[in-house]
């Protein structure tokens, strides 16, 4: 058997309190991922890594330690991960998508902060997640009021790099972003002891650029008419990918996307006909935030495309690999970056318009837009989106929500009701 | 054949049975109590009294306790038998229809018969029936005299939206000695101002607004809203039976 | 059949490498199994791990594949369907 309680113990983890949450765990996933028929068999290697999800990636992430390799924990996808990459360095997401970890993170934060951040100190804090325990760096970035305070509380616990990210997209941002990457390499190679070269750097950017173009393959099969996979099923490919080898990741989504293409074709659906498809909007689902799209997928409808962080944000559009020098590498790096339209800039008419091409290329029914609570930049901002896809003609509906179950039936009752509105 | 609509709110749950006319043949109100399911059996029981088969009678649950009708071939939300009862009660196409009820409030926008948008509260009771029946019983009221005497009062306004804390000011202006009918005036005055802002996105000016739900008894509350939105606000003495209504006529489309 | 009353099957391993590989068996003969985190009332000892969930109809099929190629695993276990889509408990 898999000793994984002895690393835990050695992560210097509480034990007590963790069991807790792997109590949990499947009776949750059961409900949410094995209620479904008829899913995907690929979906089997990401069901594999829920089972195992304290576990195989951890101890996978600790024997890359033993042979020196540094891995660098990151809470945003603005974060280039081409950059560790090419120091030989491992990149792991930390953002914790469960209930389980916000007291924890209550205990030093205000309480209208966002869940995701209080999650996400909440797991470090009370020493209940591995990533969060072997994670040699954090490196964090100002996308927000509430993660730059929360970074400088991380900070008294574990070593943080921090990268300031420009707020407007003017070319002189591009110019700041571009000098904020090169320095974050600069300390990424003190860091590692490795030096990045544009070698190095260009085969980190191929890898990063194949692992995209694998999930975007996931996606383009969610565009047919005929489902081949439920909304819940991509979100969990998604969330997985934050934490996975990219090599692997890749490999794993394009055998699952064979498997959608040929499902296509051979017209299996995962829905009944007439489920409306439903694009989400909004901030993202860090794992094992499964809430909303389980209540709408058990509400008649099926999520078709998730314009957040964990989808399309994530993947969309490759950084320019015909550059041969670090200086253009990094330019060509950031310029990849600044093209996700993320609530955090102003203006950001970028966002809108993604939204209305996804709503077409999909062929959405409505949208549901979604902010988690105390998010001010995307609840602002859901008031132009909303404009914007009302003008459009497409239906929308707003939510606010949080990581807790207590709003679950509220949810449902709406979500059900957009849904009977869209007949 | 009868069609059978069962809405089980937070505080009452209603039955409307239409005929094969649409004609509304029985209508009875009872309190939800602690129990939906045993709700849900005793409004089984009265049907059956009144000689109503539900073998034969397609039967449609609504509101929150929908879940509950293990009877019921089929379950639409509040939002949509609101919507439709509404649109049969006042015999309209469009407008903008506000229904107060128990745990929440829920403004909904019906163009051409249908739902075209809908807002509804967040957890907080504030603006809902149950923000009223709380100041009420804090008063010794029951939430209809609360109503009544708050046309008699003026001059104050409650600044809290929580329940919580509003009860708190309401006991602090008894102490003061504040007379009772302009406690209950700030009482009703701040359910109007609640719910006239949570609408205020739907409510864009000239649409006539029509009121559903249990406070359409209460003719104050009509006034008060009236006045607020700047508009007519229309009540019907069905209003109460809105959500039983539109599941009665959401059952007229299924088959038995 | 309702969901409470329905069974489904159980088998847990020592490590995942024996969960694969008994996985990769019973698809050799057609066999429906799917990768599910084991329930924790029957997870006892054994680590946060996987389990794999087999239906009731498929049981008698899955032992004697297991008999035939003589595939570890730790124990099978039946249960009352553990599944539920309306609980609305996420974690």
């Amino acid at each position: 058997m898999a000793d994984y309680v002895e690393m835990w113990k050695n992560l210097g983890m509480d034990l007590d309190k963790h069991d807790n949450l792997c109590a949990v765990l499947p009776e949750a996933f059961g409900d949410v991922y094995l209620s479904q028929e008829n899913r995907p068999e690929g979906m089997g290697f990401w069901d594999f890594v829920v089972s195992e999800i304290h576990g195989i990636r951890p101890s996978e992430l600790i024997e890359a330690q033993k042979n020196g390799q540094k891995v660098f924990g990151t809470f945003c996808v603005y974060v280039p991960d081409e950059v560790v990459i090419a120091a030989d360095g491992i990149v792991t997401g930390l953002c914790g998508g469960s209930q389980f970890w916000v007291p924890d993170g209550e205990a030093v934060l205000p309480k209208s902060t966002c869940p995701l951040i209080k999650a996400s100190v909440g797991a470090r804090l009370g020493k209940t997640c591995p990533f969060f325990r072997i994670a040699d760096m954090y490196v964090g970035e100002t996308t927000c009021d509430g993660k730059k305070k929360a970074w400088e509380i991380l900070g008294q616990d574990v070593p943080m790099h921090i990268m300031d990210m420009p707020q407007m997209k003017r070319p002189k941002d591009v110019e700041k972003w571009t000098e904020e990457i090169k320095e974050f390499a600069g300390v990424v190679e003190k860091f590692t002891g490795n030096t990045i070269t544009p070698d190095k750097l260009q085969k980190a950017i191929c890898i990063i650029n194949e692992k995209r173009k694998a999930l975007a393959r996931v996606y383009e099969a969610r565009k047919a008419d005929k489902l081949p996979i439920s909304g819940k099923d991509a979100l969990l490919v998604m969330q997985i990918a934050f934490f996975d080898d990219p090599v692997r990741c890749a490999q794993m989504a394009n055998k699952l996307a064979d498997e959608l293409e040929q499902r296509i074709k051979d017209g299996v659906s995962v829905f009944p006909e007439g489920t409306k498809r439903i694009l989400v909007t909004g901030t993202p689902m860090a794992i094992p935030n499964w809430k909303l799209h389980h209540i709408i997928e058990t509400s008649g409808g099926a999520v078709v495309c998730e314009e957040t962080c964990t989808g399309t944000r994530y993947f969309e559009n490759t950084v320019d690999e015909t550059k041969d020098n670090l200086d253009d590498q990094y330019r060509a790096i950031a310029e990849r970056y600044m093209g996700i339209n993320c609530a955090c800039f102003t203006p950001n008419h970028g966002r809108v318009d993604d939204i209305l091409r996804l709503a077409k290329e999909y062929k959405v029914d409505g949208v549901i837009d979604v902010n988690l609570k105390f998010c001010c930049l995307y609840d602002t901002e859901g008031y132009t989106v909303e404009k914007a896809l009302k003008e459009a003609g497409i239906p929308v509906l707003g939510i606010e929500t949080d990581y807790t179950d207590a709003d679950a039936e509220q949810l449902r009752t709406r979500i059900e009701a957009f849904i009977e509105m869209l007949d | 054949m009868y069609y059978i609509g069962i809405d089980i709110g937070s505080t009452c749950a209603k039955l409307a049975v239409l005929d094969g006319d649409r004609e509304l043949i029985l209508k009875f109100v009872q309190p939800t109590g602690w129990s939906s399911v045993d709700t849900a059996q005793a409004i089984r029981d009265r049907l059956c009294e009144n000689g109503i088969n539900l073998e034969n009678s397609p039967c449609v649950a609504t509101g929150y306790g929908r879940v509950s009708v293990p009877y019921a071939d089929k379950t639409v939300t509040e939002i949509t038998c609101h919507a439709k009862g509404a649109v049969w009660i006042y015999g309209i196409r469009d407008g903008v229809i506000i229904d107060i009820g128990g745990q929440d409030t829920k403004v909904i926008r019906v163009e051409n018969g249908m739902v075209k948008d809908f807002v509804m509260n967040d957890k907080c009771s504030a603006g809902t029936g149950r923000f009223l029946e709380v100041m009420a019983s804090t008063m010794g009221l029951r939430p209809d005299e609360i109503c009544e005497l708050a046309r008699s009062g003026n001059g104050i306004t409650i600044s809290s939206m929580c329940t919580v804390f509003a009860e708190s000011e309401v006991i602090s202006l008894i102490g003061r000695g504040e007379p009772r009918e302009n406690i209950a005036y700030a009482v009703v005055d701040s359910i109007g101002t609640k719910v006239v802002s949570q609408g205020s996105r739907l409510h864009v000016g000239n649409e006539k607004v029509y009121l559903t739900g249990g406070l359409c008894d209460c003719g104050y509350m009509q006034e008060v809203l009236s006045e607020k939105l700047n508009c007519p606000v229309e009540t019907d003495s069905n209003g109460r039976y809105a959500g039983a209504i539109g599941a009665a006529l959401c059952a007229c489309r299924l088959r038995k | 059949m309702d969901n409470e009353t329905k069974i489904n099957y159980y088998i847990t391993f020592e490590d995942y490498t024996q969960g694969l590989q008994l996985q990769k068996l019973l698809r050799g003969d057609n066999i429906f199994s799917r990768i599910a985190p084991a329930p924790r009332s029957i997870q006892k000892e054994l680590g946060c791990g996987m389990s794999l969930l087999i239906r009731e109809e498929d049981i008698d099929a899955a032992r004697d594949c297991i008999e035939k190629n003589h595939a570890e695993y730790h124990s099978i276990v039946p249960l009352p369907c553990q599944i539920n889509p309306k609980r609305n408990k996420f974690c």
